[in-house]
C-alpha cells in the first residue's frame, strides 16, 4: 500500500526530501514493512539498491499494522526527530484513507455486482411458473453468481413431500440434509463452515447455509458449497443473502400461482361434472298412460350425488327410480352414475325382475366397491303397472317417500331395507301400492326435509307432509314446485345439500 | 366445542372397549375427527367400539357413512361398532334409512359396553 502512496505522491515527497538535504540531512529514505526500500534521495545512480544506515527513523502505520518507515542519515537533533515522525505521521493518515477509500469502492463494486446477478437471476428464473424447474434454475444460477462448485435449495412444506434442487448433483446425503434445515430452523442466521465443523469427513471444503422466507413453509434453506478456488467471505454471504431472499419470493410466487391453477382446475372440473351429471338425468319425463310425471333436481353448490331415473322399455313396465349418494364432491358423483348404470343394468339381468330384485342385485353388486370407499347409497326404485294401476317399489334406506291418496293424508313410507353398500345382503322387499286417480305418490330426497333456516331448524317431515296433502290436487309438476318455493323460502337461500324430487300422479 | 355446530368429541376406554361420546351436529362438517378417531380405534383386534349419540342432535349422510365405515372395520376385526343413547330425532333417521337394521343400538352405555363380554 506504501508503494501506491509513494508512487502518487511523489512529487510532494521529493519536495520533503530537498528539504531535508538542504537543511544537512545526508538522505532521506523510505521503506516498506519488508524493508524494501522504496525511494530514496539524493537518487542513486542507475541499478544501485543500497538505502543508508540513518541516523533518525519513524514509522508509519495503520491502526497497529506497520507498513514501511521513513529514514534520515546525517542529522541527529531533536527537532529532526520530531520533524520526521510528524512526517511519518502524515504519511501514516494518507494511508489509513487510502486504505478505507479502497474498501469503499470495493463494497460499490460488490453492490454493483450483486444488483447485476440478482437482475440476471430474475430475467432468468421469472417465467418459470413450474416448482421443479424454478428450484433447479435458481440452484444453478446461484453456484454461478456465488462461484461455487455446488448449489441446492431445500424447502419443507406441511402436508407435502420436501422440495428439493441440487446443482450440478446431490452431494450430501439426507442425514447432513436433514441437519442442514434443523440448522436453519434453529438459528434464521446463515451459517458458514469449513471441512471440520459438520461432520468428520463432508465431501466439501466449505459450506454456506442462508434461511429463506418461504410462506406456509417451515424451513427452507439455500446452501452452497466449495467457492471456486478460495473460501466462502463476507460478500459471498451476503451476496448468497440476497439471492435467499429473492429465490424465497419466487417459490413463493410459483407456490401461489399452481395453487391458484388447480383451485381453478378443480372448479372447472367439477363445474365439468356438475354438467355431466345433470346431462345423466332424464331432461323430461316419458309419457306412461295413466300416470302425470315430473322429476327434478336442483343441485347444490358442490357437485352431489343426488339422481333420479326414469326407464322405458318395450317388454317390461315403465321403472323409475331416485338415489342419493352418501357424501359429496366428486366421489359421489363418481358413484352416482355408476349406481344409475347398475340398476339399469340390473333391470335387464333377469327376466322380468322385480324392485326387490333389481335392488338386491344392485347391492350385490356394488357392495364391495362402496365399502371401499366407505360410502352407501340410498335407492328406491318402483315399477309401475298401467293395466292393473298397480305400483311395486322397493326401498333401499332411502328417505322421504310419500304416499298422499285422493282426498287423503299424506304418509311417509319407511323403508325396510338399509341403503345399497351397507350390508352385503339386501333386506328391501316388494311393496305393493294399488293406486287411484287423484293419489301422489312422491320421493324426494333429504335436501328437502333437512334444509335449514336461520334459527338452526329444519324443514323436516312434518311440514313436507303437509305441503303435499296440501298440493295434492294439483299436477305433478304444480306440486314440485309448490314444495320446492315453500322450501326456498324456509330456508336460509342457500343450498346446502341436492334437491330432487320424484312424483307420480295416478290420473286415470 | 365448535361454536357453530355445537359438535363436541370425546372418548375414553372402558376395559377393551373403545368409547366415543358426540355432541351436537354429527356432519360433513365435523365428521373428520370422528373419522379419524374410529379410523385407529377400528385398528384393534377385536376391535370393540361404542359410539354414545346421547348429545348429537343431527346425523346427516356423510356422518352417517363414516358410523358404517366404522362399524364393517371393526367387524372384519372379530369386534362392532355399537350405538347407544340415540335421541329420538337422531333415531328416526336411523330407522328411516333403515340403518338399525345394520346397526345394534342399545339404550345406555353401559349396557352397550357389557354386550361385548357376551
Amino acid at each position: 500500500m506504501l508503494a501506491d502512496i509513494v508512487a502518487i505522491q511523489h512529487d510532494h515527497l521529493e519536495a520533503l526530501a530537498h528539504d531535508w538535504l538542504a537543511a544537512g540531512a545526508t538522505a532521506f529514505c523510505i521503506w516498506d514493512a519488508h524493508n524494501e526500500l522504496l525511494a530514496r534521495w539524493p537518487l542513486l545512480a542507475n541499478g544501485a539498491t543500497n538505502g543508508i544506515t540513518p541516523a533518525l527513523t519513524a514509522s508509519v502505520q495503520v491502526g497497529n499494522l506497520t507498513i514501511g518507515a521513513l529514514g534520515v542519515s546525517g542529522l541527529d537533533s531533536d527537532r529532526a526527530r520530531v520533524r520526521l515522525q510528524a512526517e511519518a505521521n502524515l504519511l501514516s493518515q494518507l494511508a489509513h484513507l487510502e486504505r478505507d477509500l479502497n474498501s469503499m469502492a470495493a463494497e460499490l463494486i460488490d453492490t454493483r455486482d450483486q444488483l447485476l446477478a440478482l437482475y440476471n437471476l430474475t430475467e432468468a428464473t421469472r417465467h418459470y411458473v413450474g416448482i421443479d424447474e424454478t428450484l433447479e434454475r435458481l440452484a444453478y444460477e446461484t453456484a454461478k453468481l456465488v462461484k461455487a462448485e455446488s448449489a441446492f435449495l431445500i424447502v419443507d412444506l406441511p402436508q407435502r413431500p420436501r422440495l428439493k434442487a441440487y446443482y450440478p448433483s446431490k452431494m450430501l446425503d439426507d442425514e447432513t440434509l436433514t441437519s442442514c434445515l434443523g440448522m436453519m430452523q434453529a438459528s434464521k442466521q446463515p451459517f458458514l463452515s469449513t471441512r471440520d465443523t459438520v461432520s468428520d469427513d463432508p465431501p466439501y471444503r466449505s459450506l454456506l447455509l442462508v434461511p429463506m422466507q418461504v410462506r406456509q413453509s417451515k424451513t427452507a434453506v439455500l446452501g452452497v458449497m466449495n467457492k471456486l478456488g478460495d473460501d466462502f467471505m463476507s460478500p459471498d454471504v451476503k451476496m448468497a443473502k440476497a439471492i435467499a431472499d429473492y429465490a424465497g419470493a419466487q417459490i413463493e410466487n410459483v407456490l401461489l400461482f399452481q395453487a391458484s391453477v388447480e383451485q381453478t382446475k378443480l372448479q372447472t372440473e367439477m363445474e365439468l361434472a356438475q354438467q355431466v351429471q345433470l346431462h345423466l338425468l332424464p331432461r323430461k319425463p316419458p309419457h306412461v298412460a295413466g300416470l302425470d310425471l315430473w322429476a327434478a333436481t336442483k343441485p347444490a353448490s358442490q357437485v352431489g350425488g343426488d339422481f333420479y331415473d326414469f326407464i322405458v322399455t318395450s317388454d317390461q313396465p315403465f321403472a323409475f327410480a331416485i338415489g342419493d349418494i352418501s357424501g359429496k364432491g366428486m366421489p359421489a358423483a363418481l358413484l352416482m352414475a355408476m349406481t344409475r348404470t347398475v340398476l339399469r343394468t340390473k333391470l335387464n339381468a333377469v327376466p322380468m325382475p322385480s324392485p326387490e330384485d333389481i335392488i338386491g342385485l344392485s347391492n350385490e353388486e356394488l357392495y364391495d366397491d362402496f365399502t371401499e370407499v366407505s360410502m352407501f347409497a340410498t335407492v328406491c326404485l318402483g315399477q309401475y303397472f298401467s293395466e292393473t294401476q298397480t305400483l311395486v317399489y322397493a326401498n333401499a334406506g332411502h328417505s322421504p317417500v310419500i304416499y298422499c291418496p285422493a282426498q287423503g293424508k299424506a304418509a311417509l313410507l319407511e323403508a325396510d331395507g338399509t341403503a345399497m353398500g351397507i350390508l352385503p345382503v339386501s333386506f328391501s322387499r316388494n311393496q305393493t301400492i294399488q293406486l287411484h286417480p287423484g293419489d301422489v305418490f312422491l320421493l324426494g330426497t333429504d335436501g328437502l326435509n333437512e334444509a335449514t333456516n336461520e334459527q338452526h331448524e329444519m324443514f323436516g317431515y312434518e311440514r313436507l307432509l303437509a305441503l303435499v296433502a296440501m298440493l295434492a290436487d294439483k299436477s305433478a309438476e304444480e306440486i314440485a314446485h309448490g314444495i320446492y318455493t315453500a322450501v326456498r323460502e324456509f330456508g336460509t337461500g342457500e343450498l346446502q345439500d341436492d334437491q330432487t324430487l320424484l312424483i307420480l300422479k295416478c290420473v286415470h | 366445542m365448535d361454536e357453530k355446530t355445537n359438535f363436541s368429541f370425546e372418548t375414553r376406554a372402558v376395559g377393551n372397549v373403545q368409547v366415543m361420546a358426540l355432541a351436537g351436529r354429527f356432519d360433513a362438517y365435523t365428521v373428520e375427527k370422528a373419522r379419524g378417531w374410529l379410523e385407529e380405534a377400528t385398528a384393534d383386534v377385536p376391535a370393540h367400539i361404542v359410539v354414545n349419540l346421547r348429545d348429537v342432535t343431527f346425523v346427516d349422510s356423510t356422518a352417517l357413512a363414516a358410523l358404517v365405515q366404522g362399524m364393517k372395520r371393526s367387524r372384519q376385526r372379530d369386534g362392532d361398532l355399537r350405538l347407544c343413547q340415540l335421541q329420538q330425532k337422531v333415531r328416526l333417521i336411523f330407522e328411516l334409512t333403515r340403518l338399525d337394521r345394520a346397526f345394534e343400538i342399545y339404550t345406555g352405555e353401559d349396557e352397550a359396553i357389557q354386550a361385548f363380554a357376551h
